[in-house]
């Protein structure tokens, strides 16, 4: 055989390669040709007020589906990169998916996946279960028979007066822009821009992008001072606005499952140990630093501490979003702010 | 035209019934189907014996003998099934130059990508083969020892015996072409020596090695890119509606997999000089 049709042969793998490549590639090669998606021009209290007006009073979310991504890199010290489980610290790095499914206020279903397990909050009205195929359990969540509805807006606020007065109450620490507009799950978004003033915290903004046709906030991202990447990251993956199968309402405990009444354990069990104490907060808005009494002893051995810097009068952890200083006399103070922030709280 | 290309798909139609004889045919092929076949029925003796407590799929397992088959998928396909695959994948090219008998092949009119194209569908066919033993004995396993009824997925739902049978048959198929493409790569190995020793232990630590690198956090980024990450990736069959999209991406990554591999192994296979 001649060298040159060997070449031609070994040409077919490196083609085989080269379309394997671009095949993965391709998404954000084609994101990026495609470009920003052009949604009609708005200010940011024209765009306020559209969505105030939709969700305020009668406004209803559509029927929809979809499957939510929560990504989280704080830069935590110590917290490894992809922890496992659905305890409140695995959220706080790495990349989480929920499910959910939306029929209307009083029926929606969330599923949280995970490896050859899957948890499920089933609403439908009034009766609320929780699955948990792990610990195969079906719990009947009792809810408070007659909680606190929820408060309607007074009447006399309309919604522009509402975003007007909303973005004035803002605009003394906030600075409010709408972004270029934005694709998320596939449909194109507008994005309000929320920016801090204060050149102390570490926020540089908050973007909420906002489905520009049926006005359903698609995704949060927040991002630090000087990272290119969000910090923290919460948003529609994919989502469909049509009504979903109604056997996704529906539960039965299967056969065989513990059948329990009580308290929905997600929450009752990721509730924090406060801390006995005053609890104070000084500065207001982005730059609000919390106080706290807090004894280092109980973070002993915990890689957090170990990572922690020592500073005049004790010790500081930094993340890309939230400092918090340990003083040798026994305070946590913590804040979106920079550590020296945190000193000159501590006094 | 007709003529001799007829004569030639007989002929590699010949080949490919040869080439299944001889795989199912080795002792070793059948002591393997016999290990594939015993590993569910001690899975199933196991939790009848000794109860099933801790891991709910296990105490899903004493309340339906169907979901006996994902737990037997899910306990056998990191190690095991890849193993095995490996062994009848990694011998079916240097067997034979080791042996001397690919030379004698070659001169056969089929042609040596018609000889490959039959050593990839006798692997396949193998693949196959093997995930169907593992279905059987453990479906025969759960029936005998265990209630068998309407099954309960993931999401907690309960799906008529059919659909549940369905299903099992969908995580079959997956688990089936995940292997082929395994094999593939044990296939583009064997191409590339005449040893079959060292295709079976290049591709088991291959797959040894691609597993430690999914447990490393901070190699996450790689994860994707290995084909062991995406083995086990079938319980999306589990749940309530069906989650395609781990599976279709599965998929997708098991087809590049035998793309690239395949195409390696034929550009190699078709420009060697045979010499054994």
């Amino acid at each position: 055989m001649s060298t040159r049709a060997r070449a031609v042969r070994w040409g077919v793998p490196a083609a085989a390669v080269l379309v394997v490549a671009g095949a993965i590639g391709a998404g954000p090669v084609i994101a990026a040709v495609q470009g920003d998606p052009q949604l009609p021009e708005l200010t940011a209290e024209q765009l306020i007020t559209q969505v105030s007006a939709k969700w305020s009073g009668t406004g209803t979310m559509p029927p929809m589906s979809g499957t939510i991504v929560e990504t989280a890199s704080l830069g935590i010290p110590g917290l490894p990169a992809a922890p496992v489980g659905t305890s409140p610290l695995a959220l706080l790095s790495g990349s989480h998916e929920l499910k959910v499914w939306y029929g209307s206020a009083d029926r929606f279903r969330i599923a949280i996946p995970g490896a050859m397990s899957e948890q499920n909050v089933i609403y439908n009205n009034g009766q609320t279960w929780w699955w948990d195929s792990a610990a195969n359990t079906a719990t009947k969540i009792k809810l408070p028979a007659d909680g606190p509805a929820p408060a309607p807006p007074p009447a006399a606020v309309t919604p522009p007066d509402a975003a007007r007065q909303a973005l004035a109450m803002a605009e003394s620490d906030t600075a409010i822009s709408v972004g270029n507009d934005a694709t998320v799950a596939g449909r194109a978004a507008y994005e309000l821009v929320l920016a801090p003033k204060a050149a102390e915290s570490l926020v540089r903004d908050v973007r909420l992008a906002i489905d520009g046709e049926t006005l359903v906030p698609l995704r949060v991202q927040v991002f630090a001072e000087g990272a290119a990447e969000p910090a923290f990251e919460v948003g529609f993956d994919s989502i469909t606005f049509a009504e979903p199968a109604p056997e996704n309402f529906t539960f039965t405990p299967p056969p065989g499952a513990k059948v329990t009444e009580g308290d929905l354990p997600a929450f009752t069990r990721t509730q924090p140990q406060m801390p006995a104490g005053d609890v104070a907060v000084t500065g207001s808005g982005w730059t609000s630093v919390v106080t706290l009494p807090f004894d280092a002893a109980a973070l002993k051995d915990n890689p957090i501490l170990a990572a922690a810097r020592p500073v005049e009068g004790g010790r500081v952890i930094t993340t890309k979003l939230v400092s918090a200083l340990l003083t040798d006399d026994g305070r946590l103070l913590a804040g979106a702010v920079t550590p020296e922030t945190l000193e000159k709280a501590a006094g | 035209m007709a003529g001799p290309r007829q004569a030639t798909s007989r002929s590699a139609l010949r080949l490919f019934r040869s080439e299944t004889g001889l795989i199912f045919r080795r002792p070793r092929t059948v002591a393997m189907l016999a290990v594939v076949a015993v590993v569910p029925v001690i899975c199933g003796a196991a939790i009848r014996v000794f109860g099933a407590d801790g891991e709910a799929i296990l105490v899903q397992v004493a309340g339906n003998g169907l979901a006996l088959g994902f737990v037997a998928f899910s306990f056998m396909v990191p190690l095991i099934l890849p193993l095995v695959v490996a062994v009848v994948a990694g011998d079916a090219v240097a067997g034979e130059a080791g042996l001397g008998t690919l030379r004698q092949l070659l001169t056969a009119p089929a042609g040596r990508t018609r000889l490959l194209g039959v050593k990839f569908a006798g692997m396949a066919v193998f693949a196959l083969v093997t995930s169907l033993v593992i279905l059987v004995a453990a479906l025969l396993t759960g029936l005998v020892l265990f209630p068998v009824g309407p099954v309960t997925l993931l999401s907690g739902t309960t799906v008529p015996l059919v659909e549940g049978l369905l299903r099992i048959g969908l995580v079959a198929l997956y688990v089936t072409l995940g292997m082929i493409a395994l094999g593939t790569l044990a296939l583009a190995v064997s191409v590339f020596t005449d040893t079959s020793i060292g295709a079976v232990v290049t591709t088991v630590v291959l797959v040894l090695v691609s597993q430690i690198i999914t447990v490393i956090p901070q190699l996450d980024a790689v994860t994707p890119y290995l084909l062991t990450s995406w083995f086990q990736r079938f319980d999306g069959a589990l749940r309530e509606p069906l989650a395609t999209g781990d599976m279709g991406q599965g998929v997708l990554a098991f087809a590049a997999y035998i793309a690239i591999f395949g195409s390696l192994a034929w550009a190699r296979f078709t420009s060697r000089d045979v010499t054994s």
